[in-house]
C-alpha cells in the first residue's frame, strides 16, 4: 500500500464521521454533514485513482465536487422552510 | 527518500489531518451554525492534498484534475456555507438582517 491508499482510508474515517452525524443528529446539522462527506468523497476518489495510478477515474472527482456542491445549494433552499430552522424543528432534537 | 517525497508526505499528513480536523469538529460542535464554520479546515486540507498531488505528478492529466476539483471546492464551500446559513436565518427568524432585538456591534 502507498501512501495514497492510507489517505484513501483516512477519508474514509471522515466519511463515516459525517455519516454519523446525519444519522444521530438533526436535519440541518446532516446537510452541513453532507456537504463535508462530498468533499471527502472527491478528494477520497481523486486520492485512489493516484493510488492504483488510473487517471481517468479523476473525473469522477470533478463530477462529485460539482455535484454536491450544486445539490448543497439546492437542500439550503428547503432549509427556509424548515420550521423555526436550528431552533425548532430543523435543530438537534434526537441528543 | 528523497526531499520530494518527504514533501509529498509532509503535504499528505497536514492535508488528511486538515480534513480529520474539519470531522472532529463536525462531531463535536453544538449546533448547526458552529458546525458549518469547519468546512473551512476542509478547504485548506483540499488545497494540501492537491497541493502534494502536483508536487508528485506535476501537470498531468490527474494533476490539473486535481486542480479542477480543488477550484470546486474553492469556489463552491463558500458559497453553500454562507447558502445554508442564510436559509437557516431566514427558517429561524423569518429575515436574515438582525432583528429589533438584536444588536450588532460595528468594527470601529
Amino acid at each position: 500500500m502507498n501512501e495514497w491508499y492510507w489517505l484513501t482510508c483516512a477519508l474514509l474515517a471522515g466519511i463515516a464521521a459525517c455519516g454519523w452525524v446525519i444519522l444521530r443528529r438533526g436535519f440541518l446539522d446532516g446537510i452541513v454533514a453532507l456537504q463535508l462527506a462530498g468533499v471527502l468523497a472527491s478528494l477520497g476518489v481523486l486520492s485512489f485513482a493516484e493510488a492504483v495510478d488510473r487517471p481517468p477515474f479523476g473525473d469522477l472527482a470533478i463530477v462529485l465536487a460539482l455535484v454536491s456542491v450544486v445539490g448543497s445549494l439546492i437542500l439550503a433552499r428547503f432549509v427556509e422552510r424548515v420550521p423555526g430552522g436550528p431552533g425548532g424543528r430543523g435543530g438537534d432534537d434526537r441528543r | 527518500m528523497s526531499v520530494g517525497d518527504a514533501f509529498v508526505y509532509l503535504l499528505i499528513g497536514l492535508g488528511a489531518a486538515s480534513l480529520l480536523v474539519a470531522c472532529a469538529g463536525l462531531v463535536l460542535a453544538r449546533d448547526f451554525f458552529d458546525r458549518l464554520h469547519f468546512s473551512a479546515p476542509a478547504t485548506l486540507g483540499t488545497i494540501l492534498i492537491v497541493a502534494a498531488l502536483w508536487a508528485r505528478e506535476g501537470p498531468s492529466l490527474i494533476g490539473w484534475k486535481g486542480v479542477a476539483t480543488a477550484a470546486i471546492v474553492i469556489v463552491g464551500s463558500p458559497l453553500v456555507t454562507h447558502a445554508l446559513a442564510r436559509a437557516a436565518r431566514i427558517a429561524e427568524r423569518g429575515d436574515w438582517r438582525a432583528g429589533e432585538d438584536e444588536t450588532v456591534e460595528r468594527a470601529r
